[in-house]
């Protein structure tokens, strides 16, 4: 299962915000189940990445310190008809990606 | 589409690791390997070393870190970094102080990105956000106390 990702984008003189929700627990590992007195796996998102036109123009490593369901803002040089794309991977290796074409 | 993405990223990744093992890059310009030490580091100092080489950051007044002062849920407490007065901004770093571990997420940015990021961090006291840009080979920092209600850690 891939992770989920609704993004959203706008160009504004060329330079446009990329908005992304992301659908992920983001458990950090340390938090404990009270019931087994043992602590959630953790399973965070841990790279992103943001191209425009297949070049990278962001990347990012994250830890379990950022929020479930992260949301994640960028800015990047790109006109209307580019290409903006956002990928990420979690620490279990599960991917997920999303790319929309600017308006 | 995605498929096409999803291939072009392995290539890139793979491509990175092997100059990796090659010894071609230090560790420090490896954009695409998880920095452990600094994650795992539990002194904001020590994840600054491990991720810029230096804990030395001046404060710059020209970094914008949008943080709220009292933070309802320590759990989604919104952060903005905005960096983009200054020139050639690298990296932007956020760390909250008192977390077991205080490096929350680092952002690399190319040519083709500003220096500006927007997220929601997990807190679980009362503490200092900090942000750490590096622009033109310096350092930079920029901090506020942000009050929890409510932890976001563990609880």
């Amino acid at each position: 299962m891939s992770i989920k990702i609704r993004m959203r984008a706008k160009s504004k003189g060329g330079i446009a915000e990329v908005k992304a929700l992301i659908k992920h627990p983001m458990e950090s590992g340390v938090r404990m189940n009270k019931k087994t007195g043992k602590p959630y796996p953790a399973k965070y998102i841990d790279m992103v990445e943001v191209m425009v036109n297949g070049t990278k123009a962001v990347d990012a490593q994250w830890s379990g310190a950022v929020s479930a369901n992260p949301y994640v803002a960028v800015k990047v040089k790109a006109n209307s008809g580019d290409e903006v794309a956002l990928s990420v991977t979690d620490n279990t290796g599960e991917k997920g990606s999303s790319s929309i074409t600017l308006k | 589409m995605k498929r096409r993405a999803f291939l072009k990223n392995t290539v890139v990744t793979g491509a990175a690791v092997v100059a990796a093992n090659a010894g071609l890059l230090t560790p420090t310009t490896v954009l695409a390997d998880w920095n452990k030490t600094a994650f795992s580091a539990k002194k904001t100092d020590d994840a600054l070393n491990s991720l810029f080489g230096s804990a030395n950051a001046t404060e710059s007044a020209d970094i914008k870190l949008k943080a709220p002062a009292i933070a309802e849920n320590g759990a989604v407490t919104p952060v903005t970094v905005d960096a983009t007065s200054l020139d050639g901004v690298e990296s932007i770093a956020i760390l909250a102080s008192k977390n077991p571990q205080p490096l929350v997420c680092q952002y690399n940015f190319a040519a083709g990105a500003l220096g500006y990021v927007s997220t929601r961090i997990k807190m679980g006291e009362t503490m200092n956000v900090m942000t750490v840009v590096k622009a033109g080979g310096k350092l930079f920092k920029a901090q506020q106390e942000v009050k929890v209600t409510i932890g976001g850690c563990g609880g």
